[in-house]
């Protein structure tokens, strides 16, 4: 045990670096990589920054909502895959997982517009969330039904004998069980929604531009020190979050 | 009809676009490509909204632009893009009765090449590529054969473009940058392969910090991306190769599926004032395309060579073109083999 | 039961069948047609895009990433089991180590990425640090090439391997481990014999959802590996932006998804016949 908590350390170190890196360089007054020595200048600017500060709250939007559902209709799918196969289904969504990012936010585009034929919307909010939805839900399935896999389906039935119905079964007895596998899936699908720059670059319209969009199209012109400094705020005001919510929890 | 193109390219922009009152405008560029007050300076002036949102690459505008049914109303284009929007029939004509400060275009902008009558875009900034280099380690470098020799090896890098490259390869052998033929193409090709040995990597603006840190020596670069740096790094300089050299111009367009095609003139127009450009150029270092900009930028930008190349370096400079999709495809080809070799 | 799989499967299988299966329609019409002059597509319809795959220029290439994509997802298995395993074990703690697998990746995946094009350059932290020990004359080159695009393709995905072996070794029942060491098992031994088997579901699941990001990857390779090399994943998007050959672009996809899923179908039959997903 005390081998694996030394490798632990060794692990988040090595995930943790880069983070310090560019922490360190948030506060760095040169705009390159080389130490010049203490300042804040980059996050003043950060925080002057309307269109950074917009396409911030876009993603947490964003990323929330699309968590909240693919989690939510993730597991109840997995739930029900668990129960009875459902192959059609199951390829669905491991094809979901296989299509190369460009390839769904292209394909992604032309249904929309297709769709904007008989509907009359267009491109924003929506349309993002709908999309993130449609490619975070694999990963719930997947990583809810490693859980589900391991549970034993026995206890299910005694639930059913004991005179519980199908859905009571299911909310009183499977899903209690599920809980940490729920979390890790939400946390996973929040992470690969902040994240997605193809598809949603593709599908944003004029008033959904999220923050990886601004990011990227920034860093294309050469790494910017403010891109540093608003990528640790986000870390250290989620973190907070999380740190937050965690005493809560062990508190209740 | 062999130019039909998707089966929704030629759907118009939906209605139902404009949600407020207030008259607004939907504007999409590069990112900071444009001066820190001049949105402001505009909305005070004529009481229209911007919603100003930023791109990546032009290749994602042209994807976007295709469909038809974008939401954005003025964009900004690079020049070889203008083509294949004017010819999929996405960009609104330009009604030059709303664009008085176009005599205000430099002389050699006012009939380009892409768009000789500019009937559907207006340049608006003009930049360039060729060698940013370490003069103190490297001496001087003047071409960009400079680049295939051994003092370079292992530190020096080329633009992941394959545009670039090839433009770079076709110019050494004394070929036009812009070159379709095959014979001449191929031998490009061999070009690049012959130098990838010598190379660190293909990388775009990434490599600006490696740059001036010194692990690169020498890099193919954007004027753009290296000018805001020049003066911090004194050991750095830029030449426009002797061979030749690629241009640049970032055009505005209006969209033809823009219903607000008069406040998309005003935006334009105004883009176009000699006072206006000069703050562009001050914060984004990019080449202006009016006249008169050049008395009002401060001393060191008046004369910097990265904006105002020297006319005998000028002369040197094509513009990038429009691949016909033949010598496209043959370019991509070319490319990947030269990335698998 | 009926019931039940309508309640459950419908609203996942409806967004699932308007928001993907038919966009891929549209990518499978679109493999069909002629290339539009300047992107897009046009008729008529044409099966040359899909002949053109059999190219040994492309077929190497994607021989490449699947290699690339296997390597790295094998580190990422040897990397996050253990990983797994210690936030398993950690009792109270558990949500919050899980929570630090993930904390970094709450930054842009570029902002990482040119930080690790900091440690790594030759001017960079480790080899700064390498050279003021003195065992090092001359910097290592630890970017810009397979070993860097491994290790970013590795550090951009270990969660995805990292969060499904935790919740299955999680429901692991320590009763086991304790039974094994009562026989006499060795820790190693039990975990051997007992918790790998059992983590068998936590494993397979890990893997693909590495595997899959992997071999479509194609910002890793281009800068971390410097664009000196070429995956499919950027042959991919070279088609629907420079190349402006989207028909070739999506009958690459298709070709590239018909492959995993047969993988993935080999992979399922050889595990004893059980299912996958």
């Amino acid at each position: 045990m005390r081998l694996l908590s030394l490798y632990a350390v060794a692990a988040y170190a090595f995930l943790h670096l880069p983070l310090l890196v560019l922490t360190v360089f948030s506060f760095n007054q040169s705009r390159f990589t080389q130490w010049e020595g203490f300042s804040l200048r980059w996050y003043t600017q950060a925080l002057a920054d309307s269109a950074l500060r917009e396409a911030t709250v876009n993603s947490l939007l964003i990323g929330g909502a699309a968590t909240l559902l693919a989690t939510a209709l993730g597991t109840l799918c997995a739930y029900g895959l668990w129960k009875k196969k459902a192959p059609r289904l199951t390829g669905m969504l491991y094809l979901s997982l296989m299509t190369p990012e460009i390839v769904t936010g292209v394909a992604l585009l032309a249904f929309y517009q297709w769709l904007f034929h008989f509907l009359n919307l267009h491109l924003g909010m929506i349309t993002v969330i709908l999309a993130h939805v449609s490619f975070c839900l694999a990963y719930v399935v997947i990583v809810v039904m490693a859980r589900l896999r391991t549970m034993d389906a026995t206890l299910e039935e005694a639930a059913l004998d004991l005179g519980a119905n199908e859905f009571e079964a299911f909310y009183l007895v499977t899903l209690p069980q599920l809980l940490p596998a729920i979390v890790s899936a939400a946390l996973l699908a929040f992470t690969i929604s902040f994240d997605d720059f193809v598809i949603t670059s593709m599908v944003a319209g004029v008033d959904s531009e999220t923050l990886p969009m601004v990011m990227y199209a920034t860093a294309r012109r050469g790494v910017s020190p403010v891109l540093n400094a608003v990528s640790t705020i986000i870390v250290v005001g989620l973190g907070l979050l999380i740190l937050i919510s965690e005493r809560l929890q062990t508190k209740t | 009809m062999n130019r039909r193109t998707l089966f929704f390219a030629g759907l118009t922009g939906l209605a139902g676009c404009s949600r407020s009152s207030q008259p607004r405008l939907n504007v999409y560029n590069w990112s900071n490509y444009i001066g820190p007050q001049t949105v402001a300076q505009f909305e005070r002036q004529t009481g229209i909204h911007i919603r100003y949102g930023i791109f990546e690459s032009s290749d994602e505008l042209l994807a976007k632009a295709l469909t038809g049914n974008c939401g954005w109303d003025v964009v900004f284009p690079t020049n070889h893009h203008v083509t294949p929007l004017r010819e999929y029939n996405l960009l609104a004509p330009l009604d030059h009765s709303q664009l008085p400060n176009l005599r205000n275009l430099a002389p050699g902008f006012q009939s380009p090449e892409w768009d000789p009558q500019l009937t559907h875009s207006v340049p608006y900034m003009s930049t360039s590529a060729g060698i940013v280099y370490n003069r103190r380690q490297l001496g001087q470098l003047t071409r960009w054969a400079d680049l295939w020799e051994p003092k370079v090896k292992g530190r020096m890098t080329m633009l992941d473009a394959q545009d670039d490259v090839l433009g770079a390869c076709l110019v050494k052998l004394g070929h036009d940058w812009n070159a379709t033929s095959e014979a001449q193409l191929r031998a490009a090709q061999r070009e690049a392969i012959r130098q990838k040995p010598l190379l660190r990597a293909y990388l775009n603006a990434e490599v600006r910090d490696q740059v001036v840190a010194g692990d690169v020596l020498a890099a193919q670069m954007w004027t753009t991306t290296m000018l805001p740096v020049m003066t911090q790094a004194p050991q750095l300089d830029f030449i426009y190769p002797a061979e030749g050299f690629v241009r640049y111009a970032e055009s505005a367009v209006i969209l033809r599926e823009s219903p607000r095609a008069e406040a998309a003139h005003r935006f334009i127009d105004f883009l176009l004032q000699p006072e206006v450009a000069a703050a562009c150029v001050m914060a984004e270092k990019t080449g202006p395309v009016l006249a008169g900009v050049r008395e009002l930028l401060p001393p060191e930008l008046r004369d910097h060579p990265l904006l105002f190349p020297a006319p005998q370096d000028l002369a040197r400079g094509v513009w990038l073109r429009t691949m016909p999709p033949t010598a496209q495809r043959l370019r991509d080809r070319l490319w990947t083999e030269i990335k698998s070799a | 039961m009926k019931r039940l799989r309508l309640y459950f499967l419908a609203p996942s299988a409806l967004i699932l069948a308007a928001l993907f299966l038919i966009p891929l329609l549209i990518v499978a019409v679109y493999s069909l047609e002629s290339r539009g002059a300047y992107g897009g597509v046009t008729p008529p319809f044409t099966a040359e895009s899909y002949i053109r795959i059999f190219d040994p220029l492309y077929l190497k290439i994607l021989w490449r990433s699947f290699w690339v994509a296997g390597v790295s997802t094998l580190v990422c298995l040897i990397l996050g089991f253990p990983l797994a395993l210690f936030i398993s074990r950690a009792g109270a703690r558990r949500g919050l180590y899980l929570q630090l697998v993930m904390l970094p990746f709450w930054t842009s995946f570029l902002i990482r990425t040119y930080a690790w094009m900091f440690l790594l350059r030759d001017t960079g932290l480790i080899n700064t640090a390498l050279l003021a020990t003195g065992l090092l004359r001359d910097p290592l080159p630890l970017l810009y090439n397979d070993f860097a695009v491994i290790l970013g393709l590795v550090y951009g995905f270990l969660p995805f391997m990292v969060l499904p072996l935790y919740t299955n070794l999680e429901k692991l029942d320590p009763a086991l481990l304790e039974a094994a060491a009562d026989l006499g098992a060795r820790p190693l031994t039990a975990l051997a014999r007992v918790t790998l088997p059992l983590c068998r579901p936590g494993i397979l699941a890990g893997s693909i959802l590495v595997f899959i990001p992997c071999l479509g990857a194609y910002l890793t390779p281009d800068l971390m590996g410097g664009g000196k090399s070429i995956m499919i994943g950027t042959l991919v998007q070279n088609q629907f932006t420079t190349a402006r050959d989207w028909p070739f672009g999506a009958a690459l996809s298709l070709f590239l998804m018909a492959l995993t899923l047969g993988l993935l179908y080999l992979a399922s039959k050889r595990s004893s016949g059980e299912d996958l997903l």
